[in-house]
């Protein structure tokens, strides 16, 4: 729970009350569970949840009796350790690097959003070190893997995406008015490097990115996004526009060497 | 269940004298929405109004509410963040 005035931010605004709704039941290490450790000869975790089921104490107790050993650090954008958010995909989002020192990733929560991150922060791994992600949903008791195959069209269209972006000459780069999702200072700032490369670009300003409205605008031949990352991992496989993120912008050969090495098997 | 932290929302609402509310919840939440508005405007002397569409985290606020005087958002399922730099 938190309160936050967002005036500073961006003027006369309503005062902000967030209530992160945490789960009240208990978060039990089911047999299922242990099974599916001991089949996966799986002996260390790194493990994170969604907030409303952070509060994990019990269950810690539980694995370290059961001998998995728990690797537990804080994504940088967060305010709970083992906290993670959709926007956390990256490999620099987490304070320690957890998952190259786990056998594999435990997920505490339900959906697909929260633990495809934690695939996507691996993008750079080498296949040997590529850690599946095990979702364990404490409401349901259900066990599921994810893996390399689960982002594999994500990757391989980022990868068209950077290509066609370094051949572009007329870029379009989207800004959000979402105080949280704003970067119209690193907008304006890639607008400057990109003029200096010798291409043209041009800022567009919205509240909801509509990926439809990018049809409107045929003369950009690539677009680059400044609001949730996950626009430019996952929206991209429903569109035929390229779009990349702010971040590989600035530097997008060096994105795309490093993408290169991805291989699915 | 989930913690919808009710009571201290009602002292929230009181603390800051706020007279229109606006509650923002994640879709799984949503179907609770009528009975938070219900208990705001027994308890207290606000009117609570509920946000149509999405709320997919503390990143994603309603802007454009000052025309309709709403003194507080009551976002539910989020927690504060950090905001990176690009």
């Amino acid at each position: 729970m938190d309160t936050i005035d967002l005036t500073r931010r961006i003027g006369k605004m309503p005062r902000l009350f967030l209530i992160d709704a945490k789960w009240e039941g208990k978060i039990n290490l089911t047999k299922e569970l242990k099974e599916y450790f001991k089949k996966k000869k799986i002996k260390s975790v790194a493990l994170f949840a969604s907030v409303q089921f952070t509060d994990l104490k019990d269950f810690l107790k539980e694995l370290e009796k059961n001998k998995i050993k728990v690797n537990i650090t804080k994504a940088k954008r967060t305010n709970e350790n083992a906290q993670i958010l959709g926007c956390d995909c990256y490999e620099d989002s987490f304070q320690d690097k957890i998952i190259e020192n786990s056998d594999a990733v435990l997920y505490v929560g339900d959906g697909l959003f929260h633990p495809k991150a934690l695939l996507l922060s691996q993008i750079k791994e080498k296949k040997e070190n590529f850690k599946p992600v095990i979702i364990f949903d404490p409401i349901s008791n259900q066990i599921k893997e994810i893996n390399k195959k689960d982002i594999e069209k994500q990757i391989q269209k980022k990868k068209r995406n950077l290509k066609l972006f370094i051949n572009s000459q007329t870029i379009g780069i989207l800004v959000t008015i979402k105080p949280g999702q704003q970067y119209f200072n690193s907008a304006k700032n890639l607008k400057e490097k990109l003029k200096e490369r010798g291409k043209k670009a041009y800022i567009f300003i919205d509240n909801n990115i509509n990926l439809a409205q990018l049809e409107n605008y045929p003369f950009i031949q690539c677009w680059v996004n400044t609001a949730c990352p996950r626009i430019g991992t996952d929206d991209i496989v429903n569109i035929e526009k390229p779009l990349i993120n702010i971040k590989e912008a600035f530097n997008p050969i060096k994105a795309l060497e490093e993408i290169e090495k991805w291989k699915i098997n | 269940m989930y913690n919808l932290e009710l009571e201290k929302l009602i002292k929230e609402i009181e603390k800051t004298k706020a007279k229109q509310v606006l509650l923002q919840l994640p879709d799984g939440l949503k179907n609770r929405s009528n009975e938070i508005v219900e208990l705001i405007e027994t308890k207290t002397n606000a009117k609570a109004f509920i946000w149509f569409g999405d709320c997919f985290g503390a990143c994603d606020l309603p802007l454009g509410l000052n025309s309709l005087d709403i003194d507080l958002i009551i976002q539910f399922g989020h927690n504060r963040f950090n905001k990176e730099n690009w």
